[in-house]
């Protein structure tokens, strides 16, 4: 399989290698309408580690991340990415991570190669580089021979693996995938395998959401496991409780309604 | 951001959306009909007398124009939904008003289709004749398709993630856009009656101010929607 | 209390603007008794315009500070203008009936500025409606009053443009077609009724705010209580029934922060 260069974005100027979490949330919590999706969760992963993340449906897996991703805002609590808070620091946040959502935001009446194309300028991909940099990642994630065909007539599997292609087209510095391995087949499922191990080689951080626990993990350094909106169990290395005390915020004060 | 890479974003926006339009719905087609179908009747409730249908020419053609309009802002942003677009859109590390000019030029676009085809109908359904108006009547199109492409890529982004949607679109944007319906009207009448008390420059600025500061507040306040 | 006193105050005012207003100020020369309406018209029309002023004001704060004590104050402007802007309707269509010939006089920019006015609002208070998340409301909301104000001036001045550029208009201002017979007393009612129902407004504002902040409250405890009851259950999952055994894997704060 042809190997893409896997971009990495430059370490922020003034943080010293490794000291720095890639992600640390503290408190953070995420209500919508009458349900608690996260209901406090102090997480701190450390730089350049691949850890998952775990828990039945519901758990607040998603909502994590896409607190993270800067997609919403946290209810209570704050979350950091390479030390930047994503409420307040957000443009730069988007600048760092590469986010894989349930949805794949494509554009069903464009073809593959254009929604790429698409993606790479608002990535800001130098213009020389864009037209080798969606060749490549075409074929890194096997669509090579389907570059020119319509989103629309596309299978969910082949969705997945373009929204997977669109990681591959500017540097980051933290990946969050979310359920990568769904709608994949055995082969697509080993490419997400593929990519981690590529991403853990540039030491790039995944934090990792999956059922596929068995398949996972042998690629992870550390898990957490969620469970209704806070943190249930954390295992291995890379990952640990946030107890580091943070300035910015005032933690929530749940001492009340008992 | 820089200001030319924000315009260059823009400009990549609302090229896809040209894009994914000429290549797969059609849909201004389809609304330019739907446009087509209520200038007719507008005819049938009006006539058969011509020359009332003549006098209420520029009213029915704006309202036209504002009906068509709103589908056409309303589906540029539904676009987007289909798959998680306006997410990941958002997620990109580029000024958030680039997003909100990108669709609101691919809205100008189709609205300005929707104007130029839909004023030859008026011409051609109640017998007007636009010799001689027209430097007047582009300028009024254009003016008054740019503020409603503004205000209306400013609501559908309101909207677009909401209950009733189909409600509340038209609801929340028609009141906000009298000035410039009331305007263009007036516009165009004058430009086609020959301009008789010279008010036709007074109606272009008021169209102009509207647009000027409706671009203003739409794309300063756009943006934080795309972080909810 | 002090919001008690000053609605009692408020009340006391208007009734007794409402009696000077009535029987001490002789009638109108020209319009009669038609032009009292002007009294409680011209006072509703100017709080709705602070009300909406105010909902965009707290509106932009919001989007500046994030406290969703600025969107209760939004809430608040945009509930008690929209029923200012009502009563003014009313009231220029009843003052319209006997000066005008009809209720409703598209020759006067007021009356249909007035009238979108309060479709824009009836909208805003619709938006708050559909959207349930908290931040997510404020923020819609917030943006679209802010909006919707910088719209209301350029409506009034094309209306007023859309009567005056074309020479047709058989009704003047209406208010130069006033004869008061008495002008300064006439002036000192309409400041009276100006004064009271302003006291008034402070009094709306300050109890519908009031009662956003309480709704917002049992909400947020409601809320705060869910993620309390979240917690509480992780910390029984991990350590059953004796709740003084260790925490095991569960984070040692959760107990700390729970108990």
């Amino acid at each position: 399989m042809p190997q893409t260069t896997i971009y990495v974005a430059p370490r922020l100027s003034g943080a010293p290698d490794n000291s720095l979490p890639a992600v640390s949330t503290l408190e953070l919590a995420r209500l919508f309408g009458r349900s608690a999706a996260l209901a406090g969760v102090s997480l701190r992963v450390e730089t350049g580690r691949i850890v998952g993340l775990l828990g039945a449906n519901g758990a607040g897996k998603t909502t994590l991340l896409r607190i993270l991703a800067t997609a919403i805002r946290p209810s209570f609590g704050s979350a950091q990415v390479d030390g930047l808070d994503v409420a307040r620091d957000g443009d730069v946040v988007r600048s760092r991570i590469a986010y894989l959502s349930h949805a794949n935001g494509l554009y069903d009446d464009l073809t593959a190669a254009e929604n790429l194309r698409f993606a790479a300028r608002l990535l800001d991909v130098p213009s020389p580089e864009v037209e080798p940099r969606i060749r490549a990642a075409l074929a890194d994630v096997g669509l090579r021979l389907a570059a020119d065909q319509r989103v629309s007539g596309f299978s969910a599997g082949m969705r997945k693996r373009l929204a997977l292609g669109r990681l591959l087209l500017s540097p980051h510095s933290v990946v969050l995938l979310d359920e990568p391995h769904a709608a994949l087949d055995e082969e697509g499922m080993r490419l997400v395998d593929e990519l981690i191990g590529r991403w853990r080689e540039a030491g790039i951080t995944v934090v990792v959401a999956s059922h596929a626990i068995d398949r996972l993990a042998p690629l992870l350094d550390g898990s957490v496991r969620l469970d209704a909106g806070l943190i249930a169990a954390i295992e291995g290395d890379g990952v640990s409780h946030n107890t580091a005390p943070n300035p910015f915020v005032t933690p929530v004060t749940l001492g009340a309604a008992r | 951001m820089t200001l030319p890479r924000t315009a260059w974003v823009a400009l990549t926006i609302a090229r896809k959306d040209a894009l994914a339009e000429l290549r797969g719905k059609h849909a201004t087609t389809s609304t330019l009909f739907f446009a087509a179908v209520v200038l007719l009747l507008f005819g049938f409730a009006l006539g058969p007398d011509t020359r009332r249908l003549q006098e209420a020419a520029p009213g029915l053609l704006w309202l036209a124009i504002v009906f068509a309009g709103l589908l056409a802002v309303g589906r540029l942003h539904l676009i987007e939904t289909d798959d998680g677009a306006l997410e990941q859109l958002a997620l990109y590390p580029i000024d958030r008003r680039a997003i909100y000019a990108g669709k609101a030029v691919s809205g100008l676009a189709a609205m300005l289709i929707l104007g130029i085809v839909l004023l030859g109908v008026v011409a051609i359904l109640y017998g007007i004749d636009l010799a001689g108006a027209w430097p007047a009547l582009v300028l009024t199109l254009g003016l008054g398709c740019i503020g409603f492409a503004a205000v209306g890529t400013f609501y559908a982004g309101v909207t677009v993630r909401m209950r009733a949607r189909e409600v509340m679109l038209p609801l929340l944007m028609l009141p906000v856009i009298a000035p410039l319906l009331l305007a263009a009207v007036k516009a165009t009448a004058a430009a086609l009656g020959g301009d008789p008390f010279g008010e036709l420059a007074a109606w272009l600025q008021l169209l102009a101010g509207y647009d000027i500061i409706m671009i203003i507040a739409a794309a300063a306040t756009y943006g934080f929607l795309l972080e909810e | 209390m002090k919001t008690r006193v000053l609605g009692i105050i408020g009340l006391l005012a208007v009734i007794a603007a409402a009696i000077f207003g009535l029987f001490v100020v002789p009638p109108d020369a020209n319009q009669g008794d038609a032009q009292r309406i002007m009294y409680v018209h011209v006072a509703s029309a100017w709080l709705a315009y602070l009300s909406f002023g105010v909902t965009a004001l707290a509106g932009l704060l919001y989007l500046w500070k994030r406290d969703l004590r600025f969107d209760a104050v939004a809430l608040a402007g945009a509930e008690v203008g929209v029923m200012f802007t009502a009563f003014a309707i009313w009231g220029g269509m009843m003052w319209g009936k006997p000066v005008w010939g009809t209720f409703w006089q598209w020759e006067d920019p007021r009356l249909t500025t007035t009238a979108l006015l309060l479709a824009l609002y009836v909208g805003y208070l619709l938006l708050r409606h559909l959207t349930d998340d908290p931040m997510r409301r404020a923020t819609r909301a917030a943006i679209v009053g802010i909006v919707a104000a910088i719209d209301i001036p350029i409506v009034h001045f094309s209306v007023i443009w859309w009567r005056g550029l074309h020479q047709t208009a058989t009704f003047a201002d209406p208010t130069k077609i006033l004869h008061p017979s008495a002008p300064g007393l006439f002036v000192l009612a309409l400041m009276g009724m100006l004064t009271a129902f302003t006291l008034v407004w402070g009094y709306l504002m300050i109890r519908r705010y009031q009662l956003a902040r309480i709704a917002w409250q049992i909400e947020e405890h409601g809320r705060l209580g869910r993620i309390t009851a979240a917690r509480r259950a992780a910390v029984e999952r991990a350590a059953p029934p004796p709740p003084s055994a260790a925490p095991g894997v569960v984070d040692g704060r959760v107990e700390e922060a729970g108990s």
